[in-house]
């Protein structure tokens, strides 16, 4: 039931996005259609994964004075083999995700995570972690993205790999006049502003009825 | 002493398993991943300027990286050059085909790091076609606003003035070339 609950943290009650704020850039930067928040998604998932098993394992082994290097090489050792295998095998894909697959390593998430959770836990709790907090990054990127990409262009893309490789949903009557400032830059503050309100607003609602936070 | 041995040993031991891996998945991928930019630079080619036959490749210089002479009945009828340009997400790298006086008849954009959405709506065969003909009686746009519908390049503009910057630049290169 514990480890239950490092895997659900992650999507509401700590989600990484809307509560705990971490990994602004990519939320801003890659919301501009649903399919490049499913690419950072599962990416951020794998690396989250992989960083969280390693640093788990060498917990006992790394030195506090020397730890936050110790983590970026992990991390951006998994985010190099996956933009590596990626351009490999999977071109297409790869062109599609572009400079977000080098952007994970900054992602704060995952740093954050190595920091707050795997350094300290079990390598399954850090499993569940990882788990979790990379669900709840991805659904707080789809959602934005929806928002964005739906209003702003009156579109969803599901899949965008070539120009024969394409699912795009065109909603009839908001695809001849879309609000386009929600696919450019001020869009996604807007949308990441209200929608933190609106968590906030939540969390601070049930906290008022007595329930967990 | 010994503890800042022993931090840097631990530290170094990281840095160095990590190397071996990255070295080991790079050998692995390098040769596969060289193939598949040979056989997308040569799709490229056929796309930008198809019934040619293409020469040797020559050292371009400045924004040109090199430039092949594309022949028809034994004539020099035109050139693909290796342009370079900047845009939004730092330079980029884009094959096009001109006519003997300028006129762009093809463009793909190859290397890039444009936002996807966006910027990267460059890569799609209609973002180009919209300069084909351009460069040579008539010329290339100066910004979006001389395009028949500037909101096809709306939130992009500046990989656009990227494109069309680079575009220009080949242009005049090719002119100066004087068909030899």
């Amino acid at each position: 039931m514990a480890n239950m609950k490092e895997l659900t943290k992650g999507i509401f009650r700590e989600n990484p996005v809307f509560i705990i704020m971490l990994g602004m850039c990519p939320t801003l930067g890659v919301t501009t259609q649903v399919f490049n928040a499913i690419g950072m998604g599962a990416g951020v998932i794998f690396v989250l994964l992989g960083s969280n098993i390693f640093i788990s394992l060498l917990r006992k082994v790394i030195p506090d004075s020397v730890r936050i290097p110790a983590y970026i090489v992990i991390i951006a050792s998994f985010v190099t083999i996956v933009q590596m295998v990626l351009q490999a095998y999977v071109p297409a894909l790869y062109a599609a995700l572009g400079v977000y697959i080098p952007l994970i390593v900054v992602n704060c998430i995952i740093l954050g995570r190595a920091e707050a959770f795997a350094n300290k836990n079990t390598v399954v709790d850090s499993i569940l972690d990882a788990i979790g907090m990379g669900i709840g990054f991805t659904l707080s990127l789809l959602l934005i993205a929806a928002i964005r990409e739906i209003i702003g262009a009156g579109t969803i893309t599901l899949l965008n790999l070539s120009e024969t490789t394409r699912i795009v949903i065109t909603l009839p009557v908001i695809s001849k006049s879309p609000v386009r400032v929600l696919t450019l830059a001020p869009g996604a503050l807007l949308v990441m502003g209200y929608l933190k309100a609106y968590f906030s607003w939540n969390s601070e609602r049930k906290a008022a009825k007595g329930g967990n936070v | 002493m010994t503890q800042y041995l022993k931090v840097a040993g631990i530290l170094f031991a990281i840095c160095a398993v990590a190397a071996i891996c990255l070295g080991f998945i790079n050998e692995v991928t390098a040769p596969q991943i060289a193939a598949i930019n040979r056989a997308q630079t040569e799709a490229a080619y056929q796309q930008i300027a198809p019934g040619f036959t293409f020469g040797e490749e020559r050292e371009g210089e400045g924004v040109v990286s090199y430039n092949i002479p594309l022949s028809k009945d034994g004539k020099i009828a035109g050139y693909i050059l290796s342009l370079t340009g900047g845009g939004y997400g730092g330079s980029f790298t884009l094959v096009a085909a001109y006519n003997a006086d300028g006129s762009v008849l093809g463009a793909k954009m190859m290397g890039n790091s444009e936002t996807a959405g966006l910027g990267k709506k460059s890569e799609e065969s209609w973002y180009m076609k919209m300069f084909a003909g351009l460069g040579g009686d008539k010329p290339l746009p100066n910004s979006k606003n001389d395009l028949e519908d500037p909101n096809l390049v709306s939130g992009a503009s500046i990989t656009f003035g990227g494109v069309t910057k680079a575009l220009k630049a080949g242009s005049e290169y090719v002119r100066n070339l004087g068909g030899k």
